[in-house]
């Protein structure tokens, strides 16, 4: 798993590649307390190159989105597609968290 | 096809042994690319759940073993010595709350119920035996367990 961390219109922009599984969702987990810890409130997950989530991958970017949340941020994601789209979907993460086919999109919704 | 056995120590730092050996044998039974990616996650949640709560603070293995029915269907077990766990029983998570109500964790076994066409479960001696079927099938036909929920 990668991540590419950018910001656009002072909007924080992570791009995840790969895979998010039990053995990488800690990789996950630095990650995001690097975020937490830089005072990040508004994240976009760009999930156009992550090819495979399982549940704990969904549990870390809960944790993340929690903590995001307490400070009154949130996540969203922008470019699920094949198998972690439908992943999101039937775990309802998709409505609670807001997705959107683009970056672009995202950015004009936040 | 030839059947399937692979036997390590239930840590999770064989998860990816596991998954690798398992995907090259659905590949090799012909399983298309999108169904390996649900079954991986459906077993990926089967071997983590082992690896984390079957044998407590003691250690102990997991036999990963499939094998190709001759109707196309593939059966594949998840076999460990630890404490009984009857994962068909397990409560369904409350997906419908918000992300401050959402629980952490609980989607595992949700997943693979939703991943495979069918789960069965014994206790065989001091074994768990955990048996996932899957048909690979496209994207879009009604699921095999809909087919005979509609046949009743």
């Amino acid at each position: 798993m990668e991540i590419e961390k950018r910001k656009e219109g002072g909007v924080l922009i992570a791009s995840v590649r790969g895979r998010i599984d039990a053995v990488t969702a800690p990789d996950f987990d630095q990650a995001a307390a690097e975020i937490v810890a830089a005072g990040e409130k508004t994240l976009i997950l760009e999930t156009g190159g992550l090819e495979y989530i399982s549940s704990a991958g969904l549990r870390s970017i809960l944790a993340l989105a929690k903590a995001l949340k307490a400070r009154e941020g949130r996540v969203v994601f922008a470019g699920l597609t094949g198998g972690p789209k439908n992943v999101f979907k039937i775990s309802g993460f998709e409505t609670i968290f807001g997705a959107y086919d683009t970056v672009e999109e995202a950015l004009k919704n936040l | 096809m030839t059947s399937l056995e692979i036997a390590r120590p239930a840590v999770l730092e064989n998860l990816e042994f596991f998954i690798q050996g398992l995907s090259r044998w659905l590949a090799d039974g012909g399983m298309r690319p999108d169904c390996i990616k649900r079954v991986q996650l459906a077993v990926e949640e089967a071997l983590v759940n082992v690896f984390r709560y079957a044998y407590g603070k003691g250690s102990g293995m997991v036999l990963l073993r499939g094998r190709k029915t001759e109707d196309g269907l593939f059966l594949i077990e998840i076999i460990d010595q630890g404490v009984p766990f009857d994962i068909c029983t397990a409560p369904a998570p409350d997906l419908s709350c918000t992300i401050t109500d959402r629980k952490i964790g609980g989607l595992g076994v949700f997943f693979i119920k939703k991943m495979t066409d069918e789960i069965r479960y014994r206790r065989e001696g001091d074994s768990n035996v955990l048996t996932l079927v899957v048909r690979d099938k496209d994207p879009g036909v009604t699921p095999f367990k809909d087919k005979m929920a509609q046949a009743r």
